[in-house]
């Protein structure tokens, strides 16, 4: 049953991978669409398949394709898999359903053809991964994800900063893909063999300790764990909107799901891995926000709010790792379950932002959200999905993001009677400064909703701002409904496959607040004056208010850049000319103050000189001259006479 | 969802709405003792709501349904979040009401809501209010939670029933780890509800506003939920930390003379610590914004103290 589900949606998602490229000369609405169809297709047939293991199945084991005996392209779903296929399924989906207009709306006539093709293929490519039964195939589709996604950032080729961001990605997840093969092939050298094992040498531990090493740095740079993050914040803006939807809401979560397989079939871990991945867990959800709140670019502040997610899931992942090495399985799978649940609704939620974020964006023509405003009574719908997606995200009940956070925040704290005193210091201060990442984001998302949706439009193109049309808001309209089904019915969602877990009841909660509200509207209908009345602002006596007057999103976020200034290190740049030697009198200058960008500058550049400088090195072997070649042949063939001679 | 359970949903919320305004006035009267004047009657927050609630409603031209819901969502939030801290008598708790963390939650619904109220008609001063709101609130989070999370690892559970139970059984805070709590409680008390020394709630000016500056383009029945969800928010408060400190008096099981002796225990235990709030209010002055983290660092260290008891003791 699973199998006849799993072939066919392959074959469907190949299929709108094909058929856009071979018709690529054709600029036609009609192609597009059919492409973009069978991702639908496909991805329902996933989402069934998915929710029947994730209900009832046993894992099923199947093998498609076998030329060694070491090596086969084999497949096994198991609930693990099946759970990160709902993701994929679900959001490619809404994503595809989206895009089948928003493509209409770019530039680029027949490349579009090539970018529905792609996008299949980097789908395609994300379920194999998922679905992946060893080690080898895990590889491989892994790098037809990495090239297909580096394909698609560079959509838009011909803008300056895309470049720069298609340089940063192919970069970074090139770096991520070695040493992913690193940890593969340590793996490989003390079992023998690609299968999703559990290890069972302990000989070798320090063999062991440097794949996981080599993995979790893999899986990290992927993930966008800070400092690997810098690809994300360049390449979510370059991408259109849908592929950033793709790239945050699921992309990200195919190395989370690296993490956990591996965590949980291959390794035994060790309580300091636990605590590495706590560590770094908590440091990207706090830098992650507080970059988030800096930035104006909205798809860069979202770029920055998934690394904080992200470092959010594998806080929940370090913690079971503590527990699971600490012998407490109970908190172990509490926390677990908290990651995954949260990777769930970040893929619901981040790709409804995302996609609401581009049509703002394809409205207004910008992506400065200083430059908009005033959208909610122009997009009254828009507005509501982005509102939901918001709510969400700042995790606050009754919504989906609310019931993962509080998982984690509950094995936080009932963690704290159980592990050794040292633990528990370490555990309360990561805790504190979870909870410092919640409570910025709320201010975040308080600053792009206000500065995006409210009050006066700062701009002409955000005053002439229309909604968009139908099919682009019935994708995000699932994705909605779907946040707050994940957070209204989390603990009947969490009966139903199975677990018990102490969250409060999500429903009865709803139904009070519901009910709360209906009686203070009642109350008030029959008590109060219905009077009401449209007047101009109080402006303090101004005779009309004007855009430039309002709090701009630079101002809201002003008291907390003083707060952390020492985070947002800032660089004062002066240049005068004088007209006198004794630089008494001034002729002209310019000022900058230029938010440093801490990581670059201290250390992507000086790796990235580096490596040039030892490129460098390299290339004086390379003169181009054939006699020099002959020479180094020659040399070659002595030394290894003389290797062999010395050891066989 | 058994009858004393919505016997106790009914007796709670109507016994916070209609004693909260009563102590937003005593600290009034309080403060105005300490200066010297008479201060308006104990009675006056009833008379301004009823009086709000008869004005008309205006807008501005500029705002759209974030205006129009809000104080609906933040009053509708404020009274679940009551229903979490019991004022008369404890019931079983059912479906994970009474969660600390969500309880917290609840309340940065209602202060989500109120900053985009803040942000919505376009005015400097909304947005004034929201910007400081939304950072004040962001670093007393880890605080807050911090407390919580004491308190959740004190009393070995996360429900504040369970905790109102343990600690009526007990009688009074024999232990100087809760007297350590209550520190911390009193500090988050005074940021939650904007008093002095982080904002002053009796004045308009630019310099002070945080919730004054959010609410001031609300009008009619509007601004009277807007008030009275700021005086449930401040009882509920007052009450989870007098409800853990001073404890006697609330009931356990449901008698009638029970809840009786319970609602003027609590009048009393409440009046007491409105006049505290307000001579504290009146023995020093607004702090400067960004003095403010520092006060807050003080409140994180006393709970990390308390954490860091528990731990070795």
């Amino acid at each position: 049953m699973i199998v006849e589900l799993f072939i066919p949606a392959i074959i469907v998602l190949l299929a709108g991978t094909i058929f856009p490229i071979l018709t690529a000369s054709l600029d036609r609405r009609s192609v597009r669409t059919i492409s973009l169809s069978c991702t639908i297709v496909g991805s329902i047939l996933l989402v069934s398949l998915s929710l029947l293991i994730l209900l009832y199945g046993e894992p099923v084991y199947f093998t498609l394709f076998q030329p060694l005996p070491a090596f086969s392209l084999s497949f096994v779903i198991d609930r693990l898999a099946a759970f990160f296929l709902l993701i994929i399924a679900v959001v490619s989906s809404c994503v595809a359903l989206y895009f089948t207009e928003y493509i209409e709306h770019i530039a680029g006539s027949n490349r579009r053809n090539l970018l529905c093709g792609c996008t299949n293929l980097f789908i395609l490519a994300m379920v194999l991964v998922v679905a992946s039964a060893n080690t080898i195939s895990f590889f491989l589709f892994w790098e037809v994800m990495a090239a297909s996604s580096f394909f698609l950032v560079m959509y838009e080729y011909s803008q300056q900063n895309t470049a720069k961001a298609g340089i940063y990605y192919f970069v970074m997840t090139q770096l991520s893909s070695l040493f992913i093969l690193l940890g593969i092939i340590i793996l490989y050298l003390t079992t023998g063999s690609f299968d999703f094992l559990p290890l069972t040498t302990t000989a070798s531990a320090p063999l062991i300790t440097v794949a996981f090493l080599a993995l979790f740095l893999g899986f990290s740079i992927k993930a966008g764990i800070i400092p690997f993050h810098k690809w994300l914040p360049y390449a979510h803006p370059a991408s259109p909107s849908p592929v950033s939807a793709l790239m945050s809401g699921v992309m990200l979560k195919i190395a989370v799901y690296g993490l956990v397989r591996f965590l949980l079939d291959v390794f035994t871990p060790d309580l300091w891995w636990g605590v590495l991945i706590l560590a770094a867990g908590t440091a990207s959800a706090v830098l992650g926000v507080i970059y988030a709140l800096k930035e104006h670019d909205v798809k860069g502040m979202l770029a920055y709010s998934s690394i904080e997610n992200i470092g959010i899931i594998f806080t929940g992942i370090g913690l079971s790792v503590i527990f699971t090495a600490s012998n407490l399985p109970l908190l172990a799978t509490l926390s677990l379950l908290g990651a995954l649940f949260h990777s769930l609704n970040h893929a619901m939620f981040k790709s409804l932002l995302f996609l609401t974020a581009g049509s703002v964006v394809s409205a207004t023509r910008t992506r400065n959200i200083e430059h908009m405003g005033g959208l909610a009574p122009r997009m009254p719908v828009t507005s509501a999905l982005f509102f939901i997606g918001a709510v969400s995200i700042i995790a606050l009940p009754p919504l989906n993001g609310f019931a993962s956070e509080l998982l984690i925040f509950i094995s936080f704290i009932s963690s704290v009677s159980v592990v050794d005193p040292l633990f528990k210091i370490l555990l309360f201060i990561c805790l504190s400064l979870f909870a410092l990442t919640s409570a910025l984001s709320a201010a975040c998302f308080v600053k792009a909703f206000g500065s995006i949706f409210l009050a006066l439009p700062r701009s002409p193109e955000s005053a002439a701002a229309k909604e968009v049309p139908l099919t682009m808001l019935i994708g995000p309209g699932i994705l909605a409904a779907a946040c707050i089904l994940l957070g209204v019915c989390a603990l009947q969602i969490f009966a139903t496959v199975g677990f018990t877990v102490p969250l409060p009841d999500m429903l009865l909660v709803s139904l009070l607040l519901l009910g709360m509200s209906v009686l203070t509207y009642v109350v008030l209908y029959f008590t109060a004056s219905r009077e009401v009345r449209v007047s101009e602002t109080w402006g303090c006596g101004t005779l009309s208010q004007q855009a430039s007057a309002e709090y701009s999103g630079h101002g809201f976020s002003e008291p907390l850049d003083i707060i952390f200034s020492a985070i947002y290190r800032t660089r004062t740049i002066n240049e005068r000319i004088f007209f006198d030697q004794k630089n008494c009198i001034f002729k002209e200058g310019t000022g900058e103050i230029r938010l440093l960008k801490v990581f670059e500058e201290y250390l992507y550049r000086p790796i990235a000189q580096q490596s040039l400088k030892v490129a460098e090195g390299v290339s004086r072997f390379q003169n181009g001259c054939l006699d020099t070649y002959l020479l180094y042949v020659f040399v070659t063939v002595i030394a290894l006479i003389i290797f062999l001679g010395w050891f066989a | 969802m058994n009858f004393d359970f919505i016997l106790y949903l009914i007796i709670n919320t109507l016994v916070v709405v209609a004693i909260s305004p009563l102590f937003v006035s005593l600290i009034k009267k309080v403060k105005a003792w300490t200066q010297g004047r008479q201060g308006p009657s104990v009675f006056q927050t009833y008379f301004s709501l009823i009086k709000l609630l008869k004005k008309e409603v205006i807008y501005s031209p500029n705002s759209s349904w974030i205006m129009q819901v809000t104080p609906f969502v933040t009053m509708a939030a404020i009274l679940v979040a009551a229903l979490f801290v019991p004022l008369v008598f404890v019931p079983e708790p059912i479906g994970g009401i009474g969660n600390i963390i969500l309880f917290l939650y609840l309340l940065v619904l209602a202060r989500f809501f109120m900053a985009l109220a803040g942000l919505d008609a376009g005015s400097s001063f909304g947005g004034m209010g929201s910007s400081r709101e939304m950072s004040i609130s962001s670093i007393i989070e880890p605080t807050t939670v911090i407390v919580f999370a004491a308190l959740a690892f004190v009393f070995k559970t996360l429900n504040i029933f369970d905790m109102f139970v343990l600690t009526s059984g007990s009688g009074l805070p024999a232990t100087p780890t809760l007297i350590l709590i209550g520190i911390s409680l009193f500090i988050i008390l005074i940021v939650e509800t904007s008093r002095i020394p982080v904002d002053n709630p009796e004045t308009h000016l630019e310099l002070t506003m945080i919730h004054e500056g959010m609410v001031l383009e609300q009008s009619g029945r509007n601004l009277a939920l807007m008030e009275l969800s700021a005086a449930v928010k401040m009882t509920v408060l007052m009450m989870l930390l007098i409800n853990l400190m001073v404890p006697f008096g609330l009931a356990t099981t449901l008698t009638l003379a029970g809840m009786l002796i319970a609602v003027i225990v609590l009048v009393v235990k409440g009046s007491i610590l409105a006049g505290i709030i307000g001579l504290f209010e009146s023995s020093m002055a607004k702090k400067r914004f960004f003095q403010l983290p520092s006060l807050f660092a003080m409140a994180f260290f006393f709970s990390t103290l308390i954490i860091i008891i528990e731990v070795f003791s």
